[in-house]
């Protein structure tokens, strides 16, 4: 029994590279209906439409169906490729309207409504409609308009304020996409709320989801520093401190890493043993105490480092879970496959794709009992279902051809290619 | 139009930052939470920072951000008493969110019942079963875990975790995600559901990981060496009072910032728009950039940047995040009167339903711990002597 309990919730996505699209991923993993309505002939930026390019895969098929930042966010939806700027295209996306519960966007604040669906227009041809709009500052506000994507609202909301090297140049800085990872958790949440408040009200909703207020949620230690203490809190790497050892340490002789934490005195004692110094947990030793260790701080870690290169990363983080200490992998990208754990769970997805076969990919955020989440949707390729949603749509064969043939609608890019969206 | 949630019951039992996460969302909005914690208080209430760093069970700032709006009891789960609180709690309740070690957990899934009882979300480091089900993982392992720690270090350095328990804190909104889905789908079909998250999985299947970007394409790429010196400008950059941050190493962003900085014809110059010799002319493009930006300020930059579309922002640290001139416009902050400390400043609303400024979310003041023991149990049918009991051996607090 594949995910129902958002069944019959009809999804409309106009959404582009990780936040919204993956979103909607979750939304169809939960059962909703969901449709990508894909810009076209502008392609989206996780569509590259030359090599090289890091992000696609060697294989058959067009370049721009085998990036892997696409397939990330675009399992269980179905796609139509269709040009929103034409007359006959926003016909399209009006029919969609009519007949959805929540559409979905993610273009900066006023273009949407600039192309005739703002809230207003929409809220009129589909009361029942809820609309969430997904800009990374938010719709009202001085910075109406401005761009960016998930490393910008890092850099905003004080998160990359603490990340990184203690001591390193600010320019040394990796930027994450954190947003992109809880923004998709708020707009189910969104999109349900607005679901219940439908139930008594006979309307939909607007919901402004700003992508770094979202995040400032996130992060109550770092604006805690300086809300109740007026300090500005330091960049600590991996160091806790009020918990040593706690760090990612080398592991084996080539660039392996595990990461070995002990939080308690009994958790210090397991790892004591595990390395053979259980006398390092005995009372009357300097490190049996947490403060102890607090103010020996680099010699624990020394002695935690030295121990971690007698392994590779699975066999340290096995021997310190064994002892019952807080010990992981440092997963380089290939790492999860070899935990037996997520094998036995039947986590990994095997999922097959025309240019992309026989791939085993990530598997679901949760399970749900008695309707799970099933890969019941491939990452749609440009415009595979242009047809079977302008027929559900009300559109006859030949008007689908037409539309086909004026460019409004398409499955494939024109050679040569046009520039890339914009905006 | 009044909060969306009112009416709604949700129980949280564990007292961890996650379990705290997630049942925010349903308080905020609306919604009855009562937490059941641990004797002592649990993990959200015990991690820093505290006002004057002093620790204190009802002054951490997780505590004081995630805890708003519930109603707290005491209650050790692990004794058959606890445990006959718990079922009350969970047949008043529409969903139960717990964060437990996988024994403890189905000890309590026991007591809900198969048809009439509340929908259910356990959070678990590894999840129920398999080999890993009784390791513990804290939010640096899961990182580790994730590939997210390796994924943004540097080539030959050690892994990365991110800011102190924001591992937990998406654990806690895949939790409320997952669980307001749940509760929404019984009241459409009847059907009750069990959601069951590994921190693990939820994390790893998450984005902003690299597993999945492997899996499709499997290409092995290193770790970054530092700044990006061949798709830039890329990460921070130095001006004239901190840094500010570009993601205009593509077209047509790149464009946008050569002809911001009036600059236009570097756009158009082969060695840096061919994709190809890009990287070998970092040195040639970095000085001119470094030049404009040394005499202007972080906000001159990103007003001035975004005049040209160009995706620049200033780097912030926790002190300007709340002067921020969008930030105050929207009331992205609050503030909130919490009792025993004065005026605390949190986080707002995760989105707004009713413009900026609307009233579907609110933050209240976050319990005491244990503040609301007698009303809750008086609420459950517990008559004043059957308290007395249960305090007297403990088993609330």
């Amino acid at each position: 029994m594949s995910g129902e309990a958002l069944r019959g919730l009809r999804i409309i996505e106009l959404a582009e590279v990780w936040a919204g699209p993956f979103g909607c991923s979750l939304l169809g993993d939960l059962g909703a209906e969901v449709i990508k309505l894909e810009s076209y002939p502008r392609t989206s930026t996780t569509r590259p439409l030359t090599v090289p390019d890091a992000r696609v895969a060697d294989g058959p098929g067009p370049v721009y169906e085998r990036a892997n930042t696409h397939h990330h966010g675009n399992r269980n939806k179905r796609n139509i490729a269709v040009d929103i700027r034409r007359p006959e295209g926003a016909e399209v996306l009006r029919r969609l309207v009519r007949r959805a519960d929540v559409l979905v966007e993610s273009f900066s604040a006023g273009t949407i409504g600039r192309l005739g669906f703002g809230w207003e227009a929409v809220h009129a041809l589909n009361p029942r409609l809820t609309m969430i709009s997904l800009a990374g500052w938010g719709q009202e506000g001085p910075y109406q308009g401005y761009v960016m994507y998930g490393a910008g609202f890092e850099a905003m909301s004080g998160l990359a304020s603490v990340r990184g090297y203690p001591g390193a140049p600010v320019e040394e800085l990796i930027p994450t996409l954190h947003s992109d990872s809880t923004v998709p958790l708020a707009l189910i949440f969104a999109v349900v709320t607005a679901a219940i408040r439908r139930e008594e009200s006979g309307e939909g909703s607007y919901v402004d989801l700003a992508q770094i207020e979202e995040l400032a949620t996130q992060i109550p230690g770092v604006l805690g520093e300086w809300t109740l203490n007026g300090r500005v809190p330091p960049r600590l790497g991996n160091a806790d401190p009020h918990v040593v050892p706690h760090g990612c340490y080398r592991a084996g002789s080539g660039d392996g890493w595990v990461a070995i934490a002990a939080e308690t005195d009994e958790q210090w004692a397991g790892l004591a043993r595990a390395m053979g110094h259980a006398e390092w947990a005995a009372d009357g030793h300097p490190w049996a105490s947490l403060p102890g260790r607090l103010r020996d701080r680099e010699a624990v870690d020394r002695a935690v480092g030295e121990w971690a290169q007698g392994g590779e990363p699975y066999e340290i983080a096995d021997r310190v879970q064994a002892a019952g200490a807080i010990g992981a992998p440092a997963n380089p990208p290939e790492g999860p496959l070899y935990s037996p754990q997520l094998h036995e769970r039947g986590w990994f997805q095997s999922v097959d794709h025309p240019y992309l076969p026989n791939r085993l990919l990530g598997g679901f955020l949760w399970r749900l009992a008695p309707d799970g989440p099933s890969w019941d949707l491939r990452c749609g390729l440009l415009g595979e279902h242009n047809r079977e949603v302008l027929l559900e749509l009300g559109y006859a064969d030949a008007e689908v051809d037409a539309l086909a043939g004026s460019d409004v609608i398409g499955d494939r890019y024109p050679d040569p290619p046009p520039p890339g969206r914009e905006g | 139009m009044g909060q969306p949630l009112v009416g709604l019951r949700v129980v949280e039992l564990g007292g961890t930052v996650a379990a705290a996460a997630a049942t925010k969302r349903f308080s905020d909005f609306g919604g009855s939470v009562i937490a059941v914690e641990p004797p002592g208080g649990g993990e959200a209430r015990r991690v820093p920072p505290f006002p004057g760093d002093r620790p204190h069970i009802d002054r951490g700032a997780f505590h004081l951000a995630f805890n708003t709006g519930k109603r707290s009891l005491v209650l050790d789960h692990r004794t058959p008493s606890g445990r006959e609180v718990i079922a009350r709690l969970a047949a008043w309740s529409e969903l139960l969110i717990l964060d437990l070690h996988p024994a403890e957990a189905r000890r309590i899934l026991d007591l809900v019942d198969a048809d009439e009882g509340p929908c259910t979300v356990v959070i678990t480091p590894h999840g129920m079963d398999g080999p890993y089900r009784e390791r513990m993982e804290n939010d640096l392992s899961l990182f580790a875990w994730s590939t997210r720690a390796h994924r943004h270090s540097i080539q030959g350095r050690e892994p990365l975790r991110y800011a102190p328990f924001l591992g937990m804190a998406q654990v806690g909104s895949t939790a409320a995600a997952v669980g307001i889905a749940a509760l929404w789908g019984r009241r459409q079909d009847g059907l009750r559901r069990d959601a069951e998250i590994s921190a693990v999985e939820a994390i790893t299947g998450n984005v902003d990981t690299s597993f999945f970007l492997w899996a499709v394409n499997n290409a092995v790429q290193p770790r970054a060496a530092g700044q990006s010196r061949a798709m830039y400008p890329a990460g921070a950059w130095p001006c004239r009072d901190g840094h500010v941050l570009f993601a205009a190493g593509r077209e047509p962003f790149f464009s946008r910032v050569c002809e911001a900085i009036g600059r236009p014809e570097i756009a158009r110059d082969p060695r840096f728009a061919d994709l190809s010799r890009k990287p070998l002319h970092f040195d040639d493009f970095a000085p001119v950039l470094r030049e404009w930006l040394a005499t202007r300020t972080k906000y001159e930059v990103f007003e001035h940047m975004q005049r040209y579309q160009a995706m620049t922002v200033p780097l912030l640290d926790a002190s300007e995040v709340t002067a921020d001139p969008q930030m105050v416009a929207r009331g992205s902050y609050v503030e909130v009167e919490q009792p025993g400390i004065g005026t605390v400043t949190i986080a707002g609303s995760p989105f707004h339903m009713d413009g900026v400024g609307g009233d579907a979310w609110r933050a209240r003041p976050s319990p005491e711990l244990g503040e609301h023991g007698p009303e809750i149990l008086g609420e459950l049918g517990y008559s004043a002597d059957e308290q007395i009991a249960l305090f007297r051996a403990g088993v609330t607090g």
